[in-house]
């Protein structure tokens, strides 16, 4: 009964998609070292967040409901 | 071999008899001609099948006559599923029926179908190039389905094993009987106010259900409206329903479209592992680069200071001989000296010594008084 249903999903595809540009752009040569530097920064943030979101333990399975006035909710499933 | 070495006693005989004809059919459908459907009062219904060569006895019990409607009058071609078994008390050959379709109706729905499919294909509902990508890290997944269905299960199941990242939103929907499509594509369109990077649709059961819901026009278009990419799991391998043509990507069984829709958590973590290698590597080799480039310059400068140093350090050293070169003490050293006047005027000519006259003569050492005779 928690989050919305319509709120942003945890995104890891983001966090993975930023990543790989990232190394990507380190990687070439045509780089000063303070962007690298800064690059590389981001580059750790996105390492981090996305290690977290995979270190999440256990599927979250909940179910929809609507309500009589038409919004719709979470709900835990039974089970 | 006489019959004192094995004896079978009747209820052993017809029990092993009956093991063998369960087990060696299972369910199948049959097609046949209904005679004498008599309805029990506990409301099951007795009938025999036949065609021109032979009959069956069927049963059909309540649970499942319920659902068929009304009993078939004498005569009625049907299509029958059901399995093969053996009523022990009597001995008897029994085909145990679960559905009961007359193939007037099959022509009508085979028919019904083939027109739905004709309009959705010629609006290009079931084009390769509408067939969108699925998410490669999906985070939240909607998944329409029976929520105390198998394929639920299955689902949930291999998520877990797979990515426990995943949030997965129950839609739940009825899959088959009556009202099932209307549920269906009330779910669906739900499924549109959600915030899911995915859609999975199905049912489970591996059995020859109900698959009408699946090729309900209106399910279809509900399925193609959906704004997020699709995958069908219909649950069955050899029929495949409209609703399969219109998903992104149509998975044989529940459990092979969370495969498909779900990364495997173990490859993700190596790519993540691999990144971040590759982004350490990445700095290092570029605070390399940039130490080298360091050096590199550093020993320029030093270079050109050098340089520098050793031409002003040649250029005072001339100069410095130069002055030196001019200075009059230099010139009193080599042995001249320089006649002064007592007013300190520098006594130049003859006639600058006037007989009797005073004057100093300076020498590199000091300062001679002397007169003219």
């Amino acid at each position: 009964m928690t989050t919305p249903p319509t709120g942003k999903p945890a995104a890891l595809a983001d966090e993975l998609a930023r990543l790989e540009e990232i190394v990507r752009r380190l990687e070439a040569d045509d780089l000063d070292l303070d962007a690298a530097l800064a690059l590389f920064e981001q580059g750790v943030a996105c390492l981090r967040a996305a290690r977290e979101r995979l270190a999440a333990a256990e599927v979250r399975v909940r179910t929809v409901l609507e309500d009589a006035n038409g919004t719709l909710r979470l709900g835990d499933l039974d089970g | 071999m006489g019959p004192a070495d094995q004896v079978f006693s009747i209820s052993d005989l017809t029990a092993a008899v009956r093991t063998i004809l369960e087990g060696s059919l299972g369910t199948v459908w049959v097609r046949g001609e209904v005679v004498q459907c008599r309805v029990h009062g506990s409301g099951h219904w007795y009938f025999t099948l036949r065609d021109s060569a032979a009959q069956a006895r069927c049963a059909m019990w309540r649970t499942y006559s319920q659902r068929a409607g009304r009993p078939p009058a004498d005569g009625t071609e049907v299509f029958a599923q059901g399995r093969p078994t053996l009523y022990e008390a009597k001995g008897e050959f029994q085909f145990v029926v679960y559905r009961l379709l007359s193939t007037a109706g099959i022509g009508d729905q085979q028919r019904a179908l083939e027109r739905v499919k004709a309009a959705l294909d010629k609006e290009g509902l079931f084009a390769a190039a509408r067939k969108r990508a699925l998410p490669r890290y999906p985070s939240r997944v909607a998944v329409v389905t029976s929520p105390d269905g198998a394929a639920l299960h299955d689902i949930v199941t291999v998520a877990r094993g797979r990515w426990p990242a995943a949030e997965l939103l129950v839609v739940a929907a009825r899959v088959q009987g009556d009202g099932a499509a209307a549920e269906l594509v009330a779910a669906l369109k739900r499924v549109n106010r959600l915030r899911v990077d995915l859609c999975i649709v199905g049912r489970g059961g591996g059995g020859r259900e109900d698959l009408a819901a699946f090729n309900d026009e209106a399910v279809c278009r509900a399925l193609a409206a959906v704004r997020v990419p699709t995958v069908s799991a219909v649950g069955h391998e050899t029929d495949v329903t409209l609703a399969d043509l219109v998903a992104d990507v149509r998975a044989a069984t529940p459990s092979a479209a969370a495969e498909l829709a779900l990364p495997d958590a173990r490859a993700v973590r190596r790519l993540v592992g691999d990144l971040g290698a590759r982004l350490a590597g990445g700095l290092s080799r570029r605070t390399r680069l940039a130490v080298e480039r360091l050096e590199r310059t550093g020993d320029r400068l030093e270079g050109a200071l050098e340089d520098g140093l050793a031409r002003r350090r040649h250029l005072a050293d001339r100069l410095a001989a130069q002055l030196d070169a001019l200075s009059p003490l230099r010139v009193l050293e080599r042995g001249y000296a320089v006649a002064r006047a007592a007013d300190g005027r520098v006594l130049r000519r003859q006639r600058d010594f006037p007989p009797g006259q005073p004057f100093t003569l300076r020498v590199t050492d000091g300062a001679v008084p002397a007169h003219a005779d």
